[in-house]
């Protein structure tokens, strides 16, 4: 990055910074942050540092293509086949058409499978060479080393606050280790912003994101895509500002959080926004202030140490970026069942479960009587994917809505067939009947043939379409930050407790607790699913995962080394929900994110339970023990050079 | 996968394998469990033209000779080790050394010999390398090592991670080789070469059959830990092994045995601790002492992301709290 280094790629030229090796720049202000600084009561500068780490998927990248001539087949483990086949179709310089990505199960991503990866395109290229079907599977050891890991990110933060810690403003620049080519590294810089931008009001921000080209392994999207990082480092902040200015770590954050109907500075608004109510009820379920600073006011007997911290998150779902929407068709079957068409893959967040559920809901019928079929680019219409934590939003609203548009057509039928006027008729366990005579009634099977019969042949098939904000082109620049992104952001508070071994260092998470905003649990299940597997994943970030390098090359390219959790690191994970949207059949309906922002606000927690702990600032992940075992001697030897020296003969 | 071909023989007696290993000289190694043979196969860290299966060969269950000492066949699984009663009654260290390795799969399969012979690692040794780090280190054969450049030739500071083998250290096991001469007894510790090209001092035409634990002294306890940072499923940063008598006034420590795992290219005794802790009174203080020397002696290399200064901490205390266990145990204060 210094001005000169040798060059892995020449800087973008759009870049006008002075540095070597800018892969890509975010870059956004507003308000008069110098004016902010100078108008605040206080001002601390931070640097925090995050470390590389992995996705750990337990199904390896695999692909099989099959070229037959004029259509090349690809099954391969992905996170939207939409996506695979545009990038795959104009790499190899085929319409579309003639690229079909067949459905696949997927056996975990986490952001890890988003791209289009080398082994996708050798597999159809050879396969349409030798006219023979090509399967390649990617060794762990070839993952680990040769495939991409998630975004470590440096941090640098300046905030300035009034004495009642209200933020005034805040400089911010991001840099991220990219590795050799631009991957999503451009991505998760203009990302970080977001993850800035959402939760707190900033009057006053002026940010900078770096990406650089090193030379390392090409990283992708990782679960959170930012958000662990930057929230890290902002709420290990905000903790060390209340704290020097004597405020406990809730108030200064209800101070300063979103509330309902805020407009954010990229022009979207939060709508019904739960940051307050999750900060509240994460600080009353947890008993926060009345364990806050027990054990380093009165140390208890032994080597271990209890600390308290919370963390808070926000996120965007369902954004705008290719293909932006999603469309469902819902066949009905002569004995009133139904076929679901969607482009939805299910990559075991259970996408196929809650569409199956919004069909039946809006249908009248049983989940039995739903059959999927789904993620074929051939058979199924398009879908944004599983990619940008919008599924339930964007795809669940099309087959709400191609559900009603069947539904809108049965009952249109029965209404002809019955008399009764379209208003007084309802569905329930496939029956339409009329309200005001439930005498007057005809079961689905009756209504479909009647429609075959009297609408020359015309059985019932409903269309739904959705994508976010229709009246908004394109997604925002990565560039400049300028354009909308959602109506979805989802708030949450997670609370960690930390034990921490002060004569080694040695620190486990003991129990979490998440509260969120997520709109409408649509499966209250899955979502328990999402958090769990969530505190897993971020507790595995804080204390033990690190994909350890040198000169790019990987060191532990393998499950032993790089240590993932096993079931008895799992904390104890509570979570509450704070509900501020509502499911009604036949509305619009608006959910928000939960399967991905929740790694972040717990590992600021538990960074900050850490300190509550044992009075060691951790500015970089992992959290390991010989961090926090060195950071406990340094206390120690900066309270004894403290210390006035006795005097002697006194 | 393994990606070349080799061939699998299956002697019926371990005196057969013996003379097979005899025949083929380098070309064989000897498969047991497999869980770290394998592993290393898949690698091409090891590529024998001949695997000497000791499959046919059944251990005979562990049992309790008549002058009080521990018989435990070395085809022994660690997990039969863990299910026996007469391991865990009679040296419970070992089932719990046993215990501590892998995980369920491994220890199913892991024999108690094969634990023992495993290879040392490092992470620059343990991984293929076809594409990265692709120059042979010196244990392979090759002109360099990765991590510590400025060794020479002769040096290669992989660590031997054995769980069990610092147990068997501190308990004064003897293991009973076997080569073409018929039976040996060497002491648990002269099976390591303190070599990290070539940790395992024994001939290539010879097999450890059994390991003898000594009967346990009078008053005597008993302490184990493992460092790790997940608590399973992974190597030890350091091992920690200690066996306690104390004399007859129950104060008194009438012998000391610490060994230290993992942190070596060999388990390695701490001798300065020892002597710390013989003849003495042992008390907190002295215990601490003797664990700060422990640490201090054994001079931890660096490995898989630790500093030598952590693990230097790491062992001072846990070594302390190990020691304070086995002095419990001895003074009949816990079982």
């Amino acid at each position: 990055m210094k001005p000169g280094a040798p060059e892995v790629h020449p800087t973008h030229p759009k870049v006008t910074d002075p540095y070597s090796n800018i892969g890509g720049k975010s870059e956004t202000e507003w308000g008069d942050v110098e004016r902010g600084f100078a108008e605040s009561d206080y001002v601390r500068e931070d640097r925090f540092e995050s470390h590389l780490r992995t996705h750990g998927y337990l199904e390896p990248h695999v692909t099989l293509a099959h070229w037959e001539g004029d259509k090349l087949n690809v099954w391969t483990s992905s996170m939207g086949a939409f996506v695979k086949r545009a990038k795959l179709a104009r790499t190899l310089d085929l319409p579309y058409s003639a690229v079909r990505i067949h459905k696949t199960y997927v056996g975990g991503t986490f952001g890890g499978k988003i791209d289009l990866y080398s082994h996708e395109y050798c597999a159809a290229r050879l396969s349409m060479i030798t006219g023979r079907p090509v399967r390649i599977v990617a060794s762990r050891e070839e993952i680990f080393s040769a495939f991409r890991h998630g975004q470590p990110l440096a941090m640098e933060i300046k905030t300035g606050v009034r004495k009642d810690g209200t933020i005034v403003a805040q400089r911010i620049r991001v840099i991220n280790n990219s590795g050799g080519f631009r991957g999503s590294g451009v991505v998760v810089i203009f990302l970080a912003w977001g993850f800035t931008m959402i939760p707190y009001r900033i009057p006053n921000l002026r940010y900078e994101g770096f990406s650089v080209y090193t030379n390392h392994p090409v990283r992708a999207p990782q679960r959170g895509h930012g958000a662990p990082q930057i929230r890290f480092a902002i709420e290990s902040q905000l903790d060390r500002i209340a704290e020097d200015l004597g405020i406990d770590p809730i108030t200064i954050r209800l101070r300063n959080a979103r509330l309902p109907g805020e407009r954010l500075p990229n022009g979207d608004n939060v709508h019904n926004a739960g940051l307050v109510e999750c900060i509240r009820i994460a600080a009353g379920k947890s008993g926060f202030l009345e364990k806050y600073g027990r054990d380093r006011r009165s140390p208890p007997q032994g080597t271990i140490r209890r600390g308290i911290g919370i963390g808070v998150s926000a996120y965007m779902g369902g954004t705008l970026i290719y293909p932006n929407g999603s469309a469902v068709i819902v066949k009905m079957n002569d004995d009133g069942s139904a076929i679901v068409l969607t482009g939805a893959i299910d990559i075991g967040q259970g996408a196929e479960t809650v569409i199956s559920q919004i069909v039946a809901e809006e249908l009248a019928i049983g989940m039995d009587d739903v059959k999927i079929i789904s993620s074929d680019t051939d058979a199924t219409p398009q879908d944004i994917g599983a990619w940008i934590s919008g599924m339930t939003y964007v795809t669940g609203n099309a087959a709400r809505q191609a559900a009603g548009n069947a539904r809108d057509k049965l009952i249109a039928v029965a209404s002809e067939r019955l008399g009764v006027p379209v208003g007084d008729l309802a569905a329930k366990d496939k029956v339409v009947y009329s309200t005001r005579d439930p005498s007057a009634r005809m079961t689905y099977r009756e209504v479909i043939a009647a429609s075959v019969a009297t609408r020359r042949g015309d059985t019932v098939i409903g269309e739904g379409y959705w994508r976010t904000m229709r009246d908004e082109p394109n997604h925002p620049s990565l560039a400049t930050t300028k354009g909308r992104w959602t109506e979805n952001y989802a708030f949450s508070a997670q609370v960690a407790e930390v034990e921490v071994d002060i004569e080694t260092g040695e620190a486990r998470l003991v129990k979490a607790l998440t509260v969120h905003d997520c709109g409408f649990p649509v499966n209250p299940a899955l979502v328990k699913g999402q958090i769990d597997g969530q505190i897993s994943m971020a507790l595995g970030h804080a204390f033990m995962e690190e994909v350890m390098t040198k000169d790019g090359y990987t060191l532990n390219p393998n499950w032993l080394d790089y240590r993932m959790p096993t079931i008895h690191n799992m904390a104890v994970s509570e979570d509450a929900d704070v509900i501020t949207e509502q499911y009604r059949v036949g509305q619009p309906y608006r959910t928000k994110e939960v399967g991905e922002g929740l790694v972040s606000g717990i590992l600021a927690a538990m960074a900050n339970a850490v300190y509550d702990a044992t009075g060691v600032r951790l500015n970089s992940t992992p959290f390991s023990a010989e961090k926090i075992l060195y950071g406990l001697k340094a206390l120690e030897f900066e309270q004894k050079r403290s210390q006035p020296k006795e005097t002697v003969g006194a | 996968m393994i990606l070349f071909d080799f061939e699998l023989e299956r002697p019926d007696t371990a005196a057969d394998a013996v003379a097979m290993l005899a025949r083929l000289r380098g070309d064989a190694r000897l498969l047991a469990g497999g869980t770290d043979l394998v592993p290393n196969m898949r690698a091409e860290l090891v590529r024998p033209g001949v695997l000497v299966s000791l499959a046919a060969v059944a251990p005979a269950a562990p049992e309790t000779l008549s002058d009080g000492r521990l018989r435990v066949d070395a085809l022994s699984r660690l997990a039969d080790l863990e299910r026996s009663s007469a391991v865990c009654a009679h040296a419970p260290m070992l089932a719990e050394s046993a215990r501590a390795v892998g995980g369920n799969q491994v220890r199913e399969m892991g024999t108690l010999g094969g634990n023992l012979c495993q290879e040392s690692r490092c992470l620059y040794y343990n991984q293929r390398h076809d594409y990265q780090f692709a120059a042979p280190c010196y244990k392979l054969g090759g002109e360099r090592c990765y991590p510590f450049p400025t060794n020479k030739r002769d040096t290669c500071w992989s660590v031997h991670m054995s769980d069990v083998a610092p147990a068997l250290v501190a308990l004064g096991a003897e293991l009973e080789v076997l080569g073409e001469a018929g039976p040996r007894r060497i002491p648990a510790e002269e099976l390591f070469s303190g070599n990290g090209l070539a940790p395992i001092a024994l001939d290539a035409a010879e097999l450890i059959r059994a390991v003898i634990v000594p009967a346990p002294a009078p008053r005597s306890g008993w302490g184990f830990h493992k460092s790790t940072v997940r608590g399973g499923l992974e190597f030890g940063m350091a091992v920690m092994a200690v066996m306690l008598a104390l004399a007859d006034d129950g104060k008194t420590c009438a012998s000391a045995r610490v060994a230290i795992g993992a942190v070596r290219e060999r388990p390695v005794r701490a001798p300065a601790a020892e002597r710390l802790l013989a003849g003495a009174a042992l008390d907190d203080a002295r215990l601490a002492e003797a664990a700060a020397a422990a640490a201090k002696e054994v001079n931890p290399l660096p490995h898989h992301g630790f500093t030598r200064r952590y693990l230097m901490d790491n062992i001072r205390v846990h070594l302390r709290r190990t020691l304070a266990l086995a002095l419990d145990r001895a003074r009949g204060a816990r079982a």
